[in-house]
């Protein structure tokens, strides 16, 4: 009663090219022993095992001699920089919190820090004066006084921007330095951070590495014929899928870049189907497409460079997971959106 | 079957939710004049439903504009008593039946109301963007689909029956000895380990001899470096040599770290202490105690190197400022793991890897 018997069905499976089996790789194929809806009801009956099995062996030699090309891809990436902008929500909450726990904690041991008659001691009394609190980062705000009720801020208030945080700071850290300096008619200047946004992203130059500090950029390669993709090229015989997402990387974007691959196995793949397949007359199989598998690779230092690329390259971008959608095609975007983080 | 089943019982239930109940739905017990509203339809819920986004900035109103709370209330005559605007919550939890029931902590008005979080801090948001993603994949182990692992022998095992008081026996401990590993999972985007808290320890050895002023400093070093209050301990064993005696001295003093100050530590600890140690090969990479729990030590002359100490390093008697034991728990499950997470976090380490 075991429907693998079923002698019409099996010449049928025998008959067309089984798409299940060109799906798993062949050293899958080999390790494990397949089930399919007919092995899968006849799991009950004892004998049908070893039937199933020999059915199986006779189903992966396939009638048509086809096969997708397999290419090794590279996602190289550079990771975020610095951390991301806080939304409106997330600033009002954090700033709220600084002052709820202004009214909670104990108040600021200024003996400890400051040794009394000092010019330090000096600066810090005239700074408490006008902001009123030890904290640099809450804006004007007394938790002792009368009106410490008042601790929500209005609508439009900047208090909350980290700019202004950032502001306070330098100019407390200027104060500092003029407080202790020998010579009073000079004027400190205190080394501000640098700004989160770049030359580059003002200019849009999406060469460069130094834009997008808060996302993650992505490699993208533009081929002769004019689509943009992460660098690929075809796996050669007695080569892993990582060696040959090394030398990707090399024959497409030059030596001039440290690199580091994550781990050896791929993060994604994109299946590409002809829509005609062709004959390889060498090896008389027929061509159905490309099956690019993504290894993923962080960049470290460098630039990539492709003045000598072997691979029919013409040009780069550096692009984060939006822009990368406008770029390539829809279908090559599906497959690869994700394995790309968010952020 | 089973669909058209799933379909009737979901064409009953629908038309249900658009019939107002003749009971209120709400389960408030006070009364108010919009529980008594005429016929409030879903459509007006909806539009009472805010429009505007927090992620984005909205544009205030002129009365919005206008508004000055301090302003208002010094202009006000006659004062209100304080008990009329003023919540205390209860003193005591006295259950779930008792009418004043204090609010939840997490209610500023609670008693038990810590403040937090005030920060996104940055190696919260690395680990996110990159550590962890990449972990993932350094860790993924491939198995064809249908792959069964073989099974394991259980960790336990039985009592082979040679004698006849064997039996009832509890299950003898693994070979090797008795104690139970943690289980290794396979890495997925479920168990991606991660640090969960660190514990700064110090053992203050002059403090046995009864001088606390050693105890003192380092409760206050510690404290500056972690942002928490610190923990004191007493000796338990007596080691006569050390001046040691059960519960005679306090000892040692402890800070757990968890969340926020947890992840600010760690970044201080990564990017400006560690690299400014002298002569400091890194973590050794035999530390560990088996279950992803990675401990290692910093000379007083490392603890000196915190920006909170070096800011005012004058207050602080210089030959009291402590060493410290810092150990870093992480969910990882192995040792192994636990080393890939924190290198990938910067923490240096060096020597010869354990083998399992």
């Amino acid at each position: 009663m075991a429907s693998g018997s079923n002698g019409a069905r099996r010449i049928a499976s025998l008959m067309r090219p089984s798409l299940a089996d060109s799906r798993v790789c062949r050293s899958c194929q080999e390790t494990l022993v397949r089930r399919n809806y007919s092995t899968g009801t006849a799991q009950a009956a004892p004998e049908t095992p070893s039937a199933s099995s020999t059915s199986q062996s006779t189903v992966t030699t396939p009638v048509l001699n086809s096969k997708h090309i397999i290419q090794a891809g590279v996602v190289l990436s550079r990771p975020p920089q610095i951390t991301r902008d806080l939304t409106p929500f997330e600033k009002s909450f954090f700033f709220y919190q600084k002052r709820l726990n202004e009214r909670l904690v104990l108040p600021f041991t200024k003996y400890f820090y400051f040794r009394p008659k000092t010019p330090l001691d000096e600066d810090w009394k005239r700074k408490v004066k006008e902001r009123q609190t030890a904290a640099r980062d809450i804006g004007k705000y007394n938790a002792y006084s009368k009106d410490a009720w008042n601790d929500e801020l209005l609508v439009g208030a900047t208090e909350h921007e980290p700019e202004n945080a950032m502001e306070t700071l330098v100019k407390d850290a200027e104060s500092i330095a003029n407080a202790t300096s020998q010579d009073a008619a000079k004027k400190e200047e205190v080394p501000k951070p640098a700004p989160r946004v770049t030359e580059a992203d003002k200019q849009g130059d999406q060469k460069s590495l130094n834009r997008l500090l808060q996302r993650t950029l992505y490699l993208l390669v533009q081929t002769n014929e004019g689509y943009w993709k992460f660098p690929s090229s075809p796996v050669q015989t007695e080569e892993t899928l990582r060696a040959a997402a090394e030398r990707t990387l090399e024959q497409a974007a030059g030596i001039n870049m440290n690199t580091w691959m994550v781990g050896y196995h791929p993060v994604g793949h994109h299946v590409y189907n002809l829509r005609r397949p062709k004959m390889d007359a060498a090896s008389e199989t027929q061509i159905l497409g490309e099956k690019t598998f993504f290894m993923k690779g962080r960049i470290m230092a460098g630039q990539a460079d492709l003045t000598k690329n072997e691979q029919n390259l013409k040009d780069f971008k550096w692009l984060s997971k939006e822009e990368i959608a406008q770029y390539v095609l829809p279908q090559y975007y599906s497959n690869i959106k994700n394995m790309l983080p968010d952020r | 079957m089973a669909a058209t089943e799933s379909s009737r019982y979901l064409a009953r239930s629908l038309p249900r939710a658009f019939v107002r109940s003749p009971r209120p739905q709400h389960l408030c017990s006070r009364r108010s004049n919009s529980d008594h509203a005429p016929s409030r339809s879903l459509s007006d819920d909806l539009n009472d439903l805010e429009s505007a986004s927090t992620l984005t900035k909205s544009t205030p109103g002129p009365e919005v504009q206008s508004f000055d709370p301090l302003a208002k209330a010094r202009s006000r005559k006659t004062q209100l008593p304080s008990s009329r605007y003023q919540y205390r919550s209860p003193k005591y939890d006295r259950g779930p039946l008792h009418p004043h029931r204090p609010p939840p902590p997490s209610d500023p008005s609670s008693r038990l109301f810590v403040p937090g979080p005030f920060s996104l801090p940055r190696v919260g948001q690395t680990w996110e963007s990159t550590v962890a993603p990449d972990i993932m994949t350094l860790c993924y182990v491939h198995n064809p689909p249908g792959f069964k692992p073989p099974p394991k022998a259980p960790r336990l095992r039985e009592w082979d029956d040679s004698s006849p008081y064997h039996k009832n026996r509890p299950l003898r401990g693994p070979r090797g000895g008795d104690v139970l590993r943690l289980l290794r999972k396979p890495i997925t985007f479920r168990n991606i380990p991660k640090i969960e808290r660190i514990t700064i320890h110090s053992y203050v050895k002059n403090a046995a001899q009864g001088n606390s002023a050693y105890l003192h400093t380092a409760g206050m070093v510690v404290q500056a470096i972690s942002n928490v209050r610190v923990q004191t301990f007493k000796s338990r064993a007596s080691i006569p040599a050390w001046g040691l005696s059960p519960g005679r001295d306090t000892i040692a003093c402890k800070a757990e770290l968890g969340g926020e100050n947890m992840q600010h530590f760690l970044g201080k600890l990564i990017d400006v202490v560690m690299p400014k140690i002298k002569d400091w090969p890194g973590v050794k990479a035999t530390s560990g105690d088996n279950s992803g729990n990675i401990t290692f030590g910093l000379e007083p002359s490392g603890v000196a190197l915190f920006p909170e100490i070096e800011v005012n390093y004058d207050m602080y008697p210089g030959h009291m400022i402590p060493g410290c034991h810092i150990t870093l728990h992480t969910t990882a499950t192995a040792d192994k793991d636990a080393r890939i997470l924190l290198s990938a976090m910067g923490i240096p380490f060096h020597g010869k890897v354990p083998r399992y």
